[in-house]
């Protein structure tokens, strides 16, 4: 038994690892060429995200989005259906959040909150319904629905940040505050670390129970791994395969409410660096396995916080850990044999 | 001495894959100028043989002589070269290009060295198309052509470049009838300019239709050749029926009781988006605790047959019935809840799902019946005790519980299936081709099974194209030809003559 | 509205429409060889960094407009090394080079030259464009080409010269038969992979056209991201073109008009992002559509009704 199971373990974890060690040595021989002090950039890079509990706070709140976009993904990965959908219903869901908070703000918190959560999980759980049904029943390729809607939503989110509920006396396309009494508390013992962290990890593991303990989550996966078999063993393939797109909106547009009630607490137009797009590289980058892509999730938070302090002690650009985004993304493809979508 | 009448000669051809022996032994001799059928059931090594020849596979042993030299054919290209031309089953059409430029494909006619010289292609094209007699338009995309003039466009692709011989792989099996009959003038044309024809076909009429000489195959050996008048179809079926021995089977001579009607199929019809009828009006019961066969030769609407069952695809007329009840509006899972269990023909496309592990496959259709669940969720316990439990029942080797599915061999996959399947102790066993690429012993163990559920009281419909299995297992046998089911027979009245007659569309006359 | 309103207002869409045109016809020839092709973004920010820098370093614009196409063609080989060779998939290796085109950019920005905010060469050589009063001759459309750049005529014979390409020559035929029906293709001997490659390198090119013509034209300079999304304008156009070279430059051109609109359209109040989200919700539709009529005619024909 150990032995089918370590044998799985390694082919799971090998290309990722690979990938991961193959960008961050090309990383340092970037880094060893421009600065002559790599040791203490990488150093940075990587560690200054616990140097301090501020540091930390910010660390953990960066691999919260990250999280439950990657989570969405998955979902969406084992029913068999290649959702690129994250930066757009990420945005849904966060506007979806600020609009209930800013306008309802009248209501008890007891209301509002859970209103504003649910207004921004509907959002984006939308968004990943259209492309879903439209895969199911019309066969319409599902990776550029998504694409498409992105753009769209992003659109459509500027045109609010920058007329309807934007807030004049800031600078930039930003909403009003939602109300103080809605921001999610932060984690005890460490302030400025949102509990949608706590949100995050706990859904995380939920999403590895539903997986792979639960009949829904066997008959998702059948879906996923051979269609027509599941078929033949009378799951409700559709039903399932349009649910889990209906999740995996959901997940990011959670996201983007417990960003904009935690972390933001407000709507900004550009607040996203590419979560969506990192978010699907950390599911890829895990083998689609939840715990796996909370540990992924993790990893790149730590990168894209480290870079900023890597820029502020020596003198590496930020941008490096952009540049290497972009690698490690073609290198873990690359290596990424049993792909799950064809062409 | 080298025979000029020979065009082409294969000798000792043998063919493994793995350890499945496609090809024992073939010996064959095409003259030249004649229209040459081969004619063997499913799994007798047609396909093989052809694909050999088409420069797919090469052969383990043998030689082939063209035109009186020993040639090898290590790719398509070459084949082609070498002036086989080859007509498969599914076409190799780009279906936004005409006929002109499909014909030319890979090999287009220049002008300036650079441009397509469409001109000169559309008038090459229509040479050939006047030459050969063919109606098409050079102009017509593909796309807008029926099927049976699709078959001419590949038909002429291979003639197009000189083909010494042509070799057409079951070329009916996607026509209609008055297609059908169209495809037998073009042969006949083709055999009055001199051209040399090899055919490929399990349809008895077709063979005394347009042939001259027909050699028959027969579990990857070739039997026999004759000239086509002087052997009837009685004669030809009787060749081409294998004879595996099955030790265990059917206990003959006990008077069995059966009960009411478990399955009923009325007026079932299945319509393709072109018409084509793969089911014409199907009518037939299964009673409990008796094994109905179905027998023929594969496509000609068994898949269909146990689809619509199933449910997995619909019919555009009739009724199917399970223990009385109308399902034929209810879906999959529903009809498995009332009493159908399903072993589809193919383990690897319907039956498994290879990534997920042996005790998720087995359990797929089972959670809440054999109680796996405690508290809404899956126990991991329950799951693995009741998994190993089912693998030691069925003699599942090589497996554990975790184990993917796809690291198992063919016959332990098809056990896994069985297994899942019997778990529920379905009222209606529906099984389709149950021991395709199972060595004997692992057939054996299924034949035992699906034996002993009938003498529980369990109806069967078996469905497979292996004869010799079907007269193993049934008390009454069916034969489906061309989407219809020709007769139902007692297993006391059926022979392998009168069963092969009707399995190769002919002896429709009562027995 | 006056000729001459007409006139500036073609002129506005037709330099606009450009990089959006050479986008679309980039993803085209990709998607004939069944690929969907979202690096074009990436090749075309690659290609436009290059153009800037080049020139402002050399002072000629020849150099410039040559390195920013080989700069766009050899990202798109890696991405062709990446998929072909090593298996990776499509989409995912397509975002990646994306990823690594608007980091490498900023990066470079960043690092050499210290301004993340954006290059301006203080002096920067210009392109040629049509000399004013050359056509004045042809009323309304006349005075629109005067004083397009190059790359824009360039673009405009890319609709001819792709449908000549994809129909009249062998190589084309290839890459159609590669894309459409890979089985069939390789049964005449043709090799899938060398076609694929092909369409992704001549992507490149045109991608690194599009750069040029977005930094190059009257710009003269480079800002991060500053594709914002014409890339994917392109794709949609295609997408609604349904990869045919004529539809695809009328959708291109189509989205382009929309584009030089929308700012105008600021004036009578109309918010300019809904007049954006055109294109890509015109390729959901279209797509949706074409999809649909597929699936009425693979419907099993109906029995038909017996006579009593």
């Amino acid at each position: 038994m150990m032995q089918v199971r370590t044998r799985r373990l390694v082919q799971a974890l090998g290309g990722p690892l690979a990938a991961i060690v193959l960008t961050l040595a090309l990383g340092f021989v970037l880094v060893a060429a421009i600065t002559d002090q790599p040791i203490e950039a990488y150093r940075e890079l990587l560690f200054a995200n616990f140097d301090s509990l501020g540091n930390f706070a910010l660390f953990l709140n960066r691999a919260t989005p990250l999280t439950l976009i990657a989570l969405g993904v998955i979902f969406s990965f084992r029913a068999g259906i290649f959702n690129v959908g994250g930066e757009g219903q990420l945005y849904a869901g966060a506007i979806s959040a600020t609009v209930v908070g800013v306008y309802l703000s009248g209501l008890t918190p007891f209301l509002l909150l859970p209103l504003s959560i649910l207004a921004g999980v509907i959002a984006g759980g939308i968004l990943g319904w259209i492309p879903g049904v439209l895969k199911v029943r019309l066969a319409v390729d599902e990776v550029v629905t998504t694409l498409m809607l992105n753009i769209i939503t992003l659109l459509a989110t500027s045109y609010l940040a920058n007329g309807v509920i934007r807030d004049r006396s800031s600078y930039g396309a930003v909403s009003r505050m939602v109300p103080q009494s809605i921001w999610l508390p932060s984690i005890p013992w460490v302030p400025q670390a949102t509990s949608g962290f706590i949100v995050a990890v706990l859904l995380a593991v939920a999403t590895w129970v539903v997986l792979f303990r639960t009949e829904w989550g066997a008959e998702l996966r059948a879906a996923g791994t051979n269609l027509r078999f599941a078929q033949a063993v009378g799951v409700p393939a559709a039903r399932r395969i349009i649910a889990s797109m209906w999740i995996a909106g959901g997940l990011a547009g959670l996201a983007g409410a417990l960003y904009v009630l935690g972390i933001g607490h407000r709507f900004e137009q550009n607040f996203s660096p590419a979560y969506g797009l990192v978010g699907l590289t950390c599911a890829l980058l895990a083998r689609i396995h939840p715990i796996g892509a909370l540990a992924t999730a993790l990893f790149y938070a730590m990168m894209l916080n480290g870079a900023a302090y890597m820029q502020i002690e020596t003198d590496v650009p930020r941008s490096l850990v952009n540049l290497l985004t972009g690698l490690l993304v073609l290198f873990m493809t690359a290596r990424l044999r049993a792909a799950p979508r064809e062409a | 001495m080298a025979d000029p009448e020979i065009l082409l000669k294969l000798e000792g051809i043998a063919k493994n894959f793995g350890e499945k022996q496609a090809l024992a032994r073939v010996d064959l001799e095409i003259r030249r100028g004649e229209v040459h059928v081969i004619c063997g059931e499913n799994g007798a090594g047609k396909s093989t043989l052809m694909n050999i020849l088409a420069g797919i596979h090469a052969p383990d042993a043998g030689t082939i002589t063209l035109d009186g030299r020993i040639v090898a054919i290590p790719d398509p290209v070459a084949a082609s070269r070498l002036g086989i031309g080859m007509v498969h089953q599914h076409f190799a059409l780009v279906p936004s290009m005409t006929v002109a430029e499909n014909l030319f494909l890979g090999r287009q006619l220049l002008r300036f060295g650079i441009f397509c010289d469409r001109g000169a292609m559309i008038a090459r094209t229509r040479e050939l198309i006047e030459q050969y007699n063919f109606r098409l338009d050079p102009e017509a995309a593909v796309r807008t052509l029926s099927v049976g003039q699709r078959q001419r466009v590949e038909i002429l692709k291979a003639l197009a470049f000189d083909a010494s011989i042509l070799i057409l792989d079951e070329p009916t099996a996607v026509l209609t009838p008055p297609e059908v009959d169209e495809l037998i003038e073009v042969i006949d044309g083709l055999r009055r300019r001199g051209r040399t024809i090899l055919f490929i076909t399990h349809k008895l009429r077709e063979v005394k239709a347009v042939s001259d000489r027909v050699t028959i195959i027969r579990q990857g050996r070739s039997i026999a050749t004759h000239r086509t008048s002087d052997v009837s179809e009685a004669d030809m079926a009787r060749d081409m029926v294998g004879r595996d021995v099955f030790l265990a089977g059917r206990k003959r001579g006990v008077a069995r009781h059966f009960g009411e009607p478990v399955l009923r199929l009325s007026g079932v019809v299945m319509n393709n988006a072109a018409g084509k009828r793969l089911l014409d009006d199907i009518c037939f019961e299964v009673l409990a605790g008796e094994v109905l066969g179905i027998a023929g030769v594969d496509g000609n609407g068994q898949t269909e047959l146990s689809e619509a069952i199933a449910g997995l695809m619909p019919i555009q007329a009739g009724t199917i019935s399970l223990d009385g009840r109308d399902v034929t509006a209810v879906g999959v899972g529903d009809r498995q809840q009332a009493g159908l269990g399903f072993i589809p023909e193919d383990r690897l496309d319907r039956g498994l799902s290879t990534v997920m592990s042996v005790a998720e496959n087995v359990a797929a259709t089972n959670y809440r019946r054999s109680g796996l669940l405690k508290g809404g969720f899956v126990s991991q316990e329950r799951l693995q005790r009741f998994a190993g439990a089912r693998i030691a029942e069925f003699d599942v080797r090589g497996a554990k519980p975790e184990t993917p599915a796809g690291w198992l061999s063919g016959g332990n996959m098809q056990k896994l299936v069985i297994a899942r399947e019997m778990e529920r102790d379905p009222r209606l066993l529906l099984v389709c081709q149950p021991t395709r690429g199972l060595d004997i012993g692992a057939a054996e163990f299924v034949h035992s099974r699906i034996l002993a559920a009938a003498d529980r009281g369990r109806a069967v419909l078996l469905v497979s194209s292996e004869l010799s299995e079907i007269f193993a297992l049934s008390d009454r046998i069916g034969v489906m030809y061309s989407g219809r089911l020709m007769r139902i027979l007692d297993r006391a009245e059926a022979s392998e003559e009168n069963v092969g007659q009707l399995m190769n569309g002919g002896g429709q006359e009562a027995a | 509205m006056t000729a001459l309103q007409l006139t500036q207002l073609l002129q506005s869409v037709l330099a606009q429409s450009t990089p959006i045109l050479l986008s679309a016809l980039a993803a085209m020839i990709t998607l004939r060889a069944n690929i969907l092709n979202v690096a074009v973004e990436g090749m075309m920010l690659v290609a436009a960094f290059t153009a800037i820098a080049v020139g402002g370093l050399t002072g000629s614009v020849w150099l410039a407009l040559a390195c920013a196409v080989v700069a766009a063609i050899v990202m798109s080989q890696l991405l062709a090394l990446l998929t072909l060779r090593f298996g990776a998939d499509f989409i995912v290796a397509g975002l990646g080079i994306n990823l690594l085109a608007s980091g490498g950019t900023l990066f470079m920005l960043e690092y050499f030259y210290n301004t993340p905010g954006g290059l301006r060469p203080i002096a920067f050589p210009d392109i040629w464009h049509i000399p004013a009063g050359a056509l004045s001759f042809v009323p309304i459309l006349g005075p629109a080409f005067e004083g397009q750049s190059l790359i824009v005529l360039l673009g405009l014979l890319a609709i001819p010269a792709c449908h000549v390409f994809l129909y009249r020559t062998p190589t084309g035929a290839n890459l159609r038969a590669a894309g459409e029906e890979e089985h069939a293709a390789r049964a005449a001997g043709i090799r899938v992979g060398r076609m694929k490659a092909l369409s992704v390198g001549i992507s490149g090119l045109l991608s690194g056209l599009a750069g040029a013509q977005l930094a190059m034209d009257r710009l003269h300079f480079f800002l991060p991201d500053m594709t914002s999304g014409r890339g994917f304008v392109g794709l949609a156009a295609t997408l609604f073109g349904a990869g045919e070279p004529w539809l695809t430059a009328g959708a291109s051109l189509l989205f382009g008009f929309f584009g030089a609109l929308g700012d105008r359209l600021q004036a009578f109040n109309l918010p300019s992002e809904f007049v954006l989200m055109l294109p890509y919700l015109a390729a959901i539709l279209g797509l949706t559509f074409a999809r649909w009529r597929i699936h009425l005619l693979s419907r099993p024909a109906r029995v038909a009704e017996e006579a009593a």
